[in-house]
Parts: C-alpha cells; structure tokens; sequence
C-alpha cells in the first residue's frame, strides 16, 4: 500500500511540476503580451489584445474534463501518446496555459503606472520597461499568482485517472472508492492537504521575502 | 539676452471628445531660457501638468511644436524619441521609484537604460549619492526611506545621465514645508552648479517664491500671466496671479487688526491707519524714522511682515500714523514718492 501511494505521489508531482513549468513557459508571455497591448498601456495593439483575451476566455471555460478529451487527437501527436502520466501532462499544461496568462496579467497590472511612466521619461524602450521594471516590480505578485496556478494543477491532475494517468486522484478514485479501501482514500486526501499546504505556505512566504514594498 | 532653452508654439492638447472634451492646453507659447528655473503655477485642472508632460512628449499635443535645445520634440519618435528623453530629467510627486531596487540600482537605472557601462555606472551613482547626501543610504529599498529622501534619490535619478533640463511635476507637493525647503534648496543647487534649466510645477506660491527666476501663471488651460517672479509679486496683474499671491502677501487685513478697529470705531482713531507694501530697494532704508523725525507724527507698527523673494525682499506693514493733519498728509505723499504702495485703510477724514 505505501509502495503504490509513494508512487502516486511521485507522479502527481511529476505532473503538476511538468505542466506548472511548460504553463509558465508559455502563459508569462502570454501574459505580458495582454497586458503591455492593453488601451493606455506601453504598446496597445487593440486587435492583439482583443484576440488573445478571447481565446483566453475559451481555454478557461472550458471544463478540464472535456479538455483532456478533445484535445486527445493534439496530444497524440505532441507525446506520441495520449494515455498515462505522460498522456496527462499535455491537457494539464493546455489548461493552464491560459489561467497563468490571466495571473501574470493581474500581477502585472498592479505594477505602479507612475514607475512605468518615469522609466518611459528615461527613454526605456518597451523592451527594457518589461523586463526591467514590469517583472521584476510585479515579482511577489507573480510568485503568488504561480502558487495559485500550482495548487490549481494538483486538483485537476486528479482527474487525469480518466485516461490512465495515475497519480493520489487515480488511486484514491480505484482504491478507495471503487474497491472500498477507506484507508488509502484517507491517506491520499491527507499527502494532499499536505502537498497543497506545503505549496501556498512555500509560495506566500517566497513572495513576502520578495516584497520590498 | 541669454539662449533658449525651451520652445512652446501655439500648443494645444485636447482630451476626449464631444461632450467630454476638455481643452486642457489651450494654444499655449512660452519660452524658458537656458539655465533658468521656470516656475508654473497653477490650480489643479488648470493644465499644468499636461504642459509639463508634453515637454518630454509624455502627452502628445494635437497641435504646435515644441523644441528643445533647438531639436523639435514633437515630431520624434521611437528610437530618437527615447534618445532625446535622455538628455531630459524629470522628478514626480509620488517620486515613482522601483520598489524592487535599491537606493543605488534606482540610481543605476537611468544609466543602465542608456547602455552605460558597469565600472562607469558605480562611478556615476557613487557621485550622485554624495551630491544628493544619501551616501548611507546606498543599500536601502524605498520603502525604508521618508519622502524628503525618496525625492533625493528621484533627483540623483533624473541627473544620472547629465540632462540639460530637469522636470519636476509637483516635486514637493507631497512633502512637508520643512523638508520641501531643503529640497527646494538641492534644486537650487544642481541649478547653480550644472547650469541646469529647470522646469516645475507647483500650486504652492511659497515653491515659486523661493527659487524661480520666471513663472508663468496657467489657469483653464491658459497661460494668463508670465513675469519674472519679483515682477509677479509686485504687480500682479491677472485675478488667477492675485489668488496665489493672497497666502503669501497676506494682502487682507489681519483680523486682530480688524476686530481693533471695529471696537473702538473708526472715526474714534487717533490717525490714520495706513497699509504699505513695498518690494526691493526701499526695504533697506530707513524711511519709517525719517517720516517720524521730518514731519513730526508718531508711527505705531500695527502689524509686519517681511518675506524674500530669492534675494529680494517684500512685505507688508500696517502703522498707525498720529500727529497734526497736516503733518499726515504730508507725511504720506512722502511715502508715496519713496516708491511705496500706500493704502488707507481708516482714520481722520476717510470714508469708512
């Protein structure tokens, strides 16, 4: 039983850690980019802004459940498979693709316009603003907005039981509640509190270190 | 006459449209000489920050050019644009540091931004730290530090890359009179030592009075008045220039005064009482004891104030003048022809 729950761990971890850093990789510029062609802000592209706010919207509508469904023919192609751990990275990561891109959005609109504007009067170019001032001034709020995306992913990868994907949802789904094994449900529902605790307490102090303000 | 520095022609910016529109600039031509402080004083909502902005085009006006040192700004863009922005400092209310970096990287920042290179970089912001006095504070986040010192280093910011002209859009307006004087003080400094033309903004009389050469009244998107400062203060000729000028000239009566002269009623004065305001020159003689010693009258002091304008001085008096008639008369249109402005305020003869 501790042999398949280690296990069941180990994989969860494998792929929230995959899919939080693949989402960031893509949903930090994604991000970036919504806000910076924003009306009024450094660059506005109100065409930009516009399509890529609603194709935001349709990724985050849609339930993660039928996501990880329609998107089998895409994953098959991207990993060669569209079953187990590996299976499940791909929709995981496509679903938070665009819930990073609106958390990096809010983070970054909270940066000062005042800071920005005197670092425009210097003669920063849109370049040096976004990665001088607009990241690293939005940084605690970043750092925050990832843990949210981080404890988002662990919830969801439960789910990735649905196409084999193991991990502590998939067990406590196939052992505790299909073959009544009270016991590892319990256990699996508490490495969860603990996993999910250990992520926001990490997250909430890192930001609170970064914060000079 | 010396060069100039800045050049507005015929400016005019207009916020939103139809019913929303507001004429914030309003045709608007100025000309600030180099190495000068240029002083704009004006409400809130009366432009001035707009007029400030569009100097470094952080607002673009609809129509009319600006030029700088020669070089037309409101025609730049992109890369010439950020070059040209270099050479302009510009210091804020709310100082608008990055709370991210400390006292010496915000400093470093402007630097950074041009391409200078690190050994040059540290040399630069070491300076700046000392001309500004916060060499102590060299590893502080803004947060550590009170508002007189987040201006500081918004200074050492602005003159990082040696500018030809500093902004200040309200400088001080969100510090208390003590430390706005010191800062006042610093900008009157960089002014004398660099040659540096400065350009501020204020609502406050007292900023424009202690270290303008020049200023220039806005109101409604106006420039109503433009002077130089001793000039203003003498002969203040628009309403909007009388307004801020009450504060500091305390051009009404004061209300002990008042309250003195309603009690005991006017006609029952012994004199006269008379208010006179002078600036520059007179300030320095002795005029008060020759008027007693040439016509004979008593001069009771009421009330006083004297002020400086950088170095000139103005103020005001309010006397009572007692003694025969005649010898008050007389004794008055000696004061008249010494170049004060005299004002009659009750007593003998006058009409209440």
């Amino acid at each position: 039983m501790w042999v398949q729950i280690l296990n069941a761990t180990i994989e969860t971890i494998y792929m929230v850690g995959v899919a939080l850093v693949v989402s960031a990789l893509f949903g930090i510029p994604l991000g970036i980019l919504l806000v910076i062609t924003g009306p009024r802000h450094i660059k506005p592209l109100p065409v930009v802004h516009r399509t890529l706010s609603v194709v935001i919207n349709v990724g985050r509508s849609l339930p993660f459940i039928i996501l990880l469904v329609a998107i089998i023919p895409f994953t098959r192609w991207l990993v060669g498979t569209s079953i187990g751990t590996t299976g499940a990275i791909v929709p995981l990561t496509v679903s938070a693709i665009p819930f990073m891109a609106r958390v990096v959005e809010t983070a970054l609109l909270e940066v000062d316009w005042g800071v920005i504007e005197a670092a425009q009067a210097m003669g920063a170019s849109t370049w040096q603003i976004i990665t001088k001032v607009l990241i690293p001034e939005a940084v605690p709020g970043l750092v925050l907005g990832v843990t949210m995306v981080a404890v988002s992913l662990i919830s969801y990868s439960a789910m990735a039981g649905a196409v084999g994907g193991g991990g502590l949802g998939d067990l406590a789904i196939r052992y505790g509640y299909q073959r009544f094994r009270g016991d590892i449900m319990l256990i699996t529902v508490l490495v969860l509190v603990v996993m999910v605790q250990g992520i926001q307490s990490f997250g909430g102090w890192l930001a609170s270190r970064l914060n000079h303000r | 006459m010396s060069e100039v520095m800045i050049e507005l022609e015929n400016v005019t910016k207009i916020y939103g449209q139809g019913e929303r529109r507001v004429v914030a600039l309003a045709d608007v031509s100025l000309q600030i000489k180099k190495g000068e402080i240029f002083g704009i004083i004006g409400l809130s909502g009366a432009g001035k920050s707009t007029l400030i902005r569009c100097i470094n085009k952080l607002e673009e006006p609809q129509s009319g050019t600006i030029r700088l040192a020669g070089q037309e700004i409101t025609n730049l863009k992109g890369k010439e644009l950020r070059a040209a922005r270099r050479k302009i400092g510009m210091i804020f209310q709310h100082f608008n540091l990055l709370s991210s970096r400390t006292v010496y990287r915000n400093i470093a920042f402007p630097l950074e931004i041009s391409g200078v290179k690190p050994k040059e970089r540290d040399e630069r912001v070491r300076s700046l730290l000392e001309l500004v006095g916060l060499a102590d504070k060299i590893n502080a986040y803004p947060s550590e530090l009170s508002g007189g010192q987040k201006q500081r280093v918004g200074i050492a910011r602005a003159l990082a890359n040696n500018p030809e002209v500093l902004l200040c859009d309200e400088a001080t307006s969100a510090l208390d009179p003590e430390t706005t004087k010191s800062i006042l003080r610093l900008l009157q400094d960089v002014n004398r030592r660099f040659g540096l033309t400065i350009v501020l903004i204020t609502h406050q009389m007292e900023v424009i009075k202690e270290i303008c050469d020049t200023v220039a009244v806005i109101d409604d998107g106006r420039i109503v008045e433009q002077s130089s400062v001793v000039d203003l203060f003498a002969h203040p000729r628009s309403a909007a220039a009388r307004r801020f000028m009450k504060g500091v000239l305390h051009t009404e009566i004061p209300p002990e005064i008042k309250e003195r002269m309603a009690a005991v009623g006017p006609e029952k004065l012994p004199g006269k009482t008379v208010r006179i305001s002078f600036i520059g020159g007179v300030a320095g003689e002795p005029v008060i004891s020759s008027v007693i010693r040439q016509f004979h009258v008593d001069v009771n002091i009421l009330y006083a104030k004297l002020d400086f304008i950088k170095n000139t001085p103005f103020g005001s008096l309010i006397v009572e003048i007692t003694g025969a008639e005649t010898n008050i008369e007389a004794a008055l249109k000696y004061l008249t022809a010494q170049g004060l402005k005299l004002e009659v305020l009750t007593g003998v003869g006058a009409d209440s």
